[in-house]
């Protein structure tokens, strides 16, 4: 067998992967790198509009003015349940502490479900909740990032009570997803564990 | 001469032969997305970038790849523009790219992109590979936003997130479930075989 | 929920409520162009089965220990299906050297499966679901089972659909996907059935 025969079938495919490896990686690496920093401030800025909706003020579409919004609504404390911070709710003049959100998180039913949690300042009264992430079957249990069903929450007072769709009346029920069972028992153990520990969640008893 | 071949090239896909209602190739990692328009409308736009784009690339160093690796190669190209996709819808789209999920990094296995490669960009010319890939692409981009579009219209009442149908409408359910991309697609590709079929009998 | 079971519910969610064919419409190519017979999707079948319950675990260790201490799970794309390519021209060597008449049997599929999306896509949903170790095990197993379960019905629907008469514009792929979709909605009420608690 003579040398550009082995070249040819053994080395150069070899060869041929590496460098066109190597460049791709290159190039894909370099973007990676260049938009890293907006990654992280999108993920900050989609966890501050998190929380200006579950507490119930105006969500501002532009980043700036969304940022304004968080600096004058939230401050945030640390020492919180497990080390991880919370957050005060402050509104009026003299920016008094209305209630207090943190995040907080369960197993739904294809994966975790995280959410953003706003109480009152009594703990108990929920002033609103959004869900951060969530893996569940679209058109059923994903139905839960859908507006009517996170504003039924709104200034009611928890433990809650799930009931079939289209039947919530008293002042602790909300709507279930009609076909959606597993989530909406996932969302409840979710939401009202958090309204069972929420002083624990928030400094450890207040 | 050479014209010609660049218009037929281009608009061979987008009629009789489109990926889509001719081979029915490629729907895969797309249909599960179409029940929000403007999802499908980003995840088709990265359909489009990476066909065109690894076509292109494809083509420019066809002669070099050794036909060992091939396949590696070509995987290795398209994965590239997918991450490339991947990362900058994460970046400036971040709200789309998190409703995407896995499906972004599905656009590697779309048998479209891998189909024209193997059967187009390996003996054309990088010129002419880039105008297949674009058309293929926009061939298969169509029929699916037009999917889209009615599984929404139907599923929500809405297109583009904006409320379309009054409250006498009655959400179809059905239409943003799975089944419901399964039968949208087949009505579709019934009545384009249905028109197509009908001309043919006319020429004859 | 994610007690000693839920591996247990991921398994048989990925099987029937969840089945990665008609729930996420991964697959379709190969669904498509090979159901025609049922022993030829037997075939394929097996094969995907094989491969996406092994490569997922191989997936989930490369992943948790080599890309994610490394920062690049941005590669995550690249690697996984480079990943699934190695593993299946491995196992592609090792059957033909061993056993001529599995070769004969499941040889012919193996290349066809690097391109399958089912595969590639059961990788990406562990990673995004964050399952443990043994979870995608399971998952991979279970959406394998679940494909190859729909694959056949598939199969058997359509040798005896070959007697029936089919609107002109529907024969070919417009039936076998309006099929799929009845599938895909019998599917559906295996939901109630499955308790994952």
């Amino acid at each position: 067998m003579n040398g550009s025969l082995i070249f040819k079938e053994r080395i150069y495919p070899v060869l041929f992967m590496l460098v066109l490896t190597l460049i791709f990686i290159g190039i894909v690496s370099a973007i990676y790198l260049s938009t890293r920093e907006v990654v992280l401030l999108n993920e900050s800025l989609f966890l501050k509009k998190a929380l200006l909706y579950a507490a119930d003020f105006p969500v501002p579409e532009g980043s700036t003015e969304a940022e304004e919004a968080f600096q004058t609504h939230f401050r945030e404390v640390g020492d919180g349940r497990s080390g991880e911070g919370y957050f005060e709710i402050l509104q009026g003049q003299g920016s008094q502490v209305v209630g207090y959100a943190f995040l907080t998180s369960g197993a739904g039913l294809w994966g975790e479900i995280e959410a953003v949690l706003a109480f009152e300042k009594d703990l108990k009264t929920l002033r609103g909740i959004e869900f951060t992430k969530q893996n569940e079957t679209p058109g059923l249990g994903a139905r839960i990032t859908e507006q009517w069903f996170k504003e039924q929450f709104r200034r009611k007072k928890g433990p809650f009570v799930f009931v079939p769709e289209g039947e919530a009346a008293g002042s602790n029920e909300v709507d279930a997803i009609t076909g959606a069972t597993r989530t909406s028992e996932a969302v409840k153990a979710i939401v009202n564990r958090a309204v069972n520990e929420a002083g624990e969640f928030v400094g450890g008893g207040n | 001469m050479a014209r010609g071949k660049v218009k037929n090239t281009f608009l061979d896909p987008l009629g009789k032969n489109n990926p889509v209602f001719a081979q029915v190739l490629g729907i895969c990692s797309t249909l599960a997305v179409t029940n929000s328009f403007k999802n499908t409308v980003v995840m088709t736009m990265g359909v489009l970038f990476t066909t065109t784009l690894s076509n292109f690339t494809i083509s420019l160093v066809r002669k070099l790849i050794p036909s060992r690796v091939r396949m590696m190669a070509e995987t290795l190209i398209i994965a590239a523009y997918v991450i490339i996709v991947d990362v900058v819808l994460r970046a400036y789209l971040p709200d789309i790219w998190q409703q995407l999920g896995p499906y972004v990094g599905l656009i590697i296995t779309n048998c479209i992109i891998m189909g024209r490669a193997e059967a187009f960009a390996l003996t054309n010319p990088p010129g002419l590979s880039l105008v297949d890939g674009l058309a293929s692409g926009i061939g298969y981009t169509y029929v699916l936003l037009v999917i889209a579009l009615f599984r929404e219209l139907l599923g929500s009442g809405s297109i583009w997130g904006f409320q379309i149908l009054g409250d006498w409408w009655t959400n179809w359910s059905i239409m943003i479930m799975p089944p419901g991309a399964f039968f949208m697609l087949a009505i579709f590709i019934w009545i384009i075989k249905g028109v197509v079929l009908k001309e043919e009998e006319v020429k004859k | 929920m994610n007690g000693p079971l839920f591996p247990l519910a991921v398994f048989f969610a990925a099987i029937f409520t969840s089945n990665i064919l008609l729930t996420n419409f991964l697959g379709m190519c190969s669904f498509l162009s090979v159901s025609r017979e049922i022993k030829t999707s037997a075939g394929l079948g097996t094969a995907v089965t094989f491969v996406m319950a092994t490569t997922t675990v191989l997936n989930w260790l490369v992943y948790h220990y080599i890309l994610l201490p490394l920062e690049l799970d941005y590669l995550r794309f690249i690697v996984f299906i480079v990943v699934i390519a190695a593993f299946v021209q491995l196992v592609e060597m090792v059957i033909e050297r061993v056993s001529e008449g599995l070769y004969a049997a499941l040889g012919i599929f193996l290349p066809l499966i690097t391109v399958n999306c089912a595969i590639l896509g059961v990788s990406l949903f562990m990673v995004i679901r964050d399952y443990d170790l043994l979870s995608s095990f399971t998952f991979g197993l279970g959406s394998g089972l679940g494909w190859f379960l729909a694959i056949m019905a598939m199969a058997g629907i359509r040798q005896k659909l070959a007697k029936a008469r089919v609107p002109k514009g529907l024969e070919g792929a417009g039936i076998t996907l309006i099929i799929t979709g009845m599938m895909a909605l019998a599917f559906m009420g295996f939901s109630g059935m499955i308790n994952i608690g």
